[in-house]
């Protein structure tokens, strides 16, 4: 082999490396990617002075005005089944909200309405956590004739001490021609180092 | 109490997400720098429910339905915020570009402002959209979290060496501050782009600090081992090898790099001409897998230092050898290239992946156990085909979700058709009832009432509230008072005429005691029955209306469910051939690694006939044939 064959071989090695080790630029997990290695001549440098292909770029457009349209859809269908499953004049929805959560850790939910149990929600790990950074559950969305009603919930953990916990709230309310939301709050009484469990009327 | 532990789990959470992605991934959504969350609209809470559990498809079809039903009334910019940020964790960087750009119009703090530019710039820079990226980056004000700030210039610095802006890019680097655990990755890019401009010896020092790393930590071994691979190699660009060979023996041999490491330093001995020193590093690196390009290069490079040092059997076995495991891997190389065109690539890669939520998080990290997948590693480290990948998965989700609500408009078709039949059956019975009603009537007859009690009220008529019992006493003892007075002088009568003053005045005296209690409740009665004639006119308006309206509802409501299901098929129809594409991209993608790696080692096999070819003619003519 002579000398100009190995310095193609050379050069070949350093371009490989340049290739390889921009792709082991973005393969660094957790700070900040570095940009890519091995100094090469710059036509074959991996980052080369562009920004992505053009025809990336359109197929790239493409799928974002798909996905956006998609996303259009879906929530339409949901307006849709919500206002023909659940009309306002009927609707009634129950939320469930957890404060803080240091005094009791969520099980399960059953929430009787007139008597009849409309809800019975067994809470996973992470939905109960989602409730702890603030989420708010509707636990229940269903129809109610116009006029009064009693809601009774029955709530499910672990309380003070690790021990198995189960507290009612209850509450009467007036169904009229709007929608009707009732919060279920569950939160720390801090004095009293116990749960405390309210139902609230949002008129 | 209620708000400092969620601000702190809101800020803890969405600290994490940027600093722990991997390259390849979008950019979580990010309500944080927002004031404290106090439930002020339900639905917005039952937005958050999804969104921390990273269901960001549910989050975003909820969010966008309470905007739609005005839901969300006092959490109106939060709610804008949170969406851009769900846009950008969908991928969707115009859509969320649009919604930042709007609401960062506004009157917004400088903290969000500064968050929703940072987040949205490291969004266009994953994508590619480098101009954009930077644009956006640079929005970003000083005032910003260092932590943000710090990484905010490493990727301005980056996009510029991208760009091959090299001389910028090192301005930023060299004034850039930031967490010590940055600024390894900060001296390892100064030292590159500096390297890059040629200036190799300024490269040196940032170069060989970041190799020479004290740490325990696989992240930054690996960056140890980069830099001093990619310092070695500009050493020997610089055609400096004996500075060389020390940095490159600092590579860890059982690291990612070694191969590479000990390709170089086989060169650096190479250009010193030590050919027998060089043979070691490269017979080690001989042994390993062909994949690897390093490997493949020892191949010419093992035999090449045997003829250097004469031993021609040596050298031409080995290129025997390496001719015969080019021509396998060729083969290998053609059979996974055919299978990749035979379109089931990406089905296998997401053959385990149904049912999964849309996240940001997604990245590919294994591959299929199939021919073609040993060539297609390093493919997965590729943010285009990772991207590719993304969209790829997003579209047979979306796919996947719209077929799912066609059982649902089936449903709404029975509904419709259920609610129109009970309609056709319950009208005859309300319009019978109504026909059957004087409303007028009854109400004519309630105003009378009233009016009599406002007589009964001025005239002090207390016998008129009596009971019946009452009013049939107090009409006899008129009576017997009329006889009493048609004869004035009976003196047999006055007895009863006392009798019948004593009767008068004890019954006159209980219904005045009883008239204002009795008043009332006629009154009560009064109104109760003209809030009962009020419900009743209300309900009749309602039947009458209802009998107007409900066939068109039914009507709006089949017309709606027809549209969807037109756009559903329309999408449909859309995805699947968006997704072809998308398949054939990634395809393309595949088949371009695979062809690299092809023309590769068709290139080094050439090398190693010809450089038999010359060895057999030296052998048996004494001279050496020409180079191809």
């Amino acid at each position: 082999m002579n000398f100009k064959r190995a310095v193609s071989i050379r050069l070949g090695v350093a371009v490989l490396v340049c290739a390889w080790a921009a792709a082991a630029g973005a393969q660094t997990p957790a700070p900040p990617p570095a940009a890519a290695a091995v100094p090469a001549a710059p036509a074959s440098d991996a980052a080369s002075p562009a920004d992505a292909p053009a025809d990336t770029k359109t197929l790239d457009q493409e799928v974002q005005g798909l996905k956006k349209d998609v996303i259009d859809l879906n929530k339409d269908l949901f307006v849709l089944e919500e206002e023909l499953l659940f009309p306002a004049n009927t609707q009634v929805a129950v939320f469930l909200s957890m404060d803080v959560g240091t005094f009791f850790a969520l099980d399960s939910v059953t929430i009787k309405i007139d008597n009849k149990e409309v809800a019975n929600y067994l809470y996973t790990e992470r939905e109960a956590d989602a409730l702890l950074k603030g989420g708010v559950h509707r636990i229940y969305l269903g129809n109610q004739k116009v006029g009064k009603h009693e809601l009774v919930a029955f709530f499910t953990g672990k309380g003070p001490a690790d021990r198995d916990y189960r507290r009612g709230a209850a509450i009467t309310f007036d169904k009229g021609v709007g929608a009707k939301y009732l919060e279920l709050k569950i939160t720390d009484h801090v004095a009293k180092h116990q749960p405390e469990f309210m139902v609230k009327d949002w008129e | 109490m209620r708000d400092i532990p969620r601000t702190l789990l809101a800020a803890a959470a969405l600290w994490a997400l940027p600093w722990s992605a991997a390259p390849a991934a979008n950019v979580a959504p990010n309500p944080d720098g927002l004031p404290p969350h106090e439930i002020q609209d339900l639905d917005y809470g039952d937005v958050l429910f999804y969104f921390y559990q990273d269901d960001y498809f549910a989050a975003i079809t909820r969010l966008l339905a309470a905007q739609e039903l005005n839901l969300v009334p006092h959490t109106q910019g939060e709610a804008e915020l949170l969406l851009g940020g769900l846009y950008l964790s969908l991928g969707e960087h115009v859509e969320a570009g649009r919604i930042f750009d709007a609401l960062l119009a506004g009157n917004t703090s400088e903290a969000v402002r500064n968050r929703a530019w940072y987040f949205l710039g490291k969004t266009w820079y994953q994508r590619g959209y480098l101009t954009e990226a930077e644009r956006a980056l640079r929005e970003v004000t000083d005032t910003v979290d260092p932590r943000i700030n710090a990484e905010r210039y490493m990727l301005l610095a980056q996009i510029m060496m991208r760009q091959g802006r090299y001389d910028d890019a090192i301005a930023v680097l060299q004034a850039w501050r930031g967490a010590p655990s940055w600024t390894s990755y900060a001296q390892f890019n100064l030292g590159v782009a500096l390297v890059r401009k040629g200036r190799l010896d300024a490269a040196i020092p940032f170069l060989d600090a970041v190799g020479r790393l004290h740490s325990d930590r696989e992240e930054f071994l690996a960056l140890k081992d980069k830099a001093n691979l990619a310092l070695g190699f500009a050493l020997l660009q610089a055609k400096r090898p004996a500075e060389a060979k020390p940095i490159l023996e600092r590579v860890r041999l059982e690291g990612p790099y070694s191969s590479k490491a000990l390709l170089g330093a086989g060169w650096a001995d190479a250009s010193l001409g030590d050919f027998k020193r060089a043979l070691v590093p490269w017979v080690e690196l001989h042994k390993r897998n062909l994949l690897d390009a390093a490997v493949q290069e020892s191949y010419l490079t093992v035999p090449y230092a045997f003829a250097q040092l004469h031993a021609d059997g040596q050298a031409a076995g080995y290129y025997s050898s390496a001719i015969d495991s080019f021509d396998a891997e060729l083969k290998r190389i053609d059979e996974s290239i055919a299978a990749i065109r035979a379109g089931t690539l990406l089905e296998r890669l997401f053959a385990d992946d149904r049912n999964k939520n849309v996240s940001w998080v997604y990245q590919l990290k294994t591959l299929p156990d199939a021919p073609e997948s040993r060539y297609l590693y390093v493919l997965l480290a590729s943010n285009d085909f990772q991207e590719g990948l993304k969209n790829y998965r997003e579209l047979n989700y979306m796919s996947r979700n719209l077929e799912s609500w066609r059982d649902s408009l089936a449903a709404f078709d029975d509904i419709l058709d259920t609610k129109r039949v009970a309609y056709a059956a319950r009208l005859p019975k309300a319009n019978a009832v109504l026909a059957a009603t004087d409303l007028d009537r009854l109400r004519r007859q309630r105003v009378e009432f009233e009016s009599r009690l406002d007589e009964i009220e001025r005239t002090g008529d207390v016998v008129a509230l009596g009971t019946a019992q009452e009013q049939a006493t107090w009409a006899r003892l008129k009576r017997i008072e009329d006889y009493l007075a048609a004869h004035p002088d009976d003196p047999e009568l006055a007895e009863m005429r006392q009798k019948e003053r004593l009767m008068k005045g004890v019954l006159y005296w209980r219904l005045d005691a009883s008239f204002k209690a009795r008043l009332l409740n006629e009154r009560r009665a009064v109104r109760e029955l003209g809030a009962a004639l009020q419900e009743t006119q209300h309900r009749a308006v309602l039947v009458d209306q209802a009998e107007k309206t409900v066939p068109a509802d039914a009507g709006g409501y089949a017309e709606r469910v027809l549209s969807v299901r037109n756009r559903m098929d329309a999408l449909q129809q859309r995805l699947a051939a968006v997704a072809e594409r998308q398949n054939r991209y990634l395809q393309a993608l595949a088949v371009d690694a695979l062809e690299d790696q092809k023309r590769r080692i068709e290139s080094y096999q050439l090398q190693a006939r010809y450089a038999l070819a010359s060895i057999y003619d030296r052998a048996s003519n004494g001279k050496p044939k020409a180079a191809p």
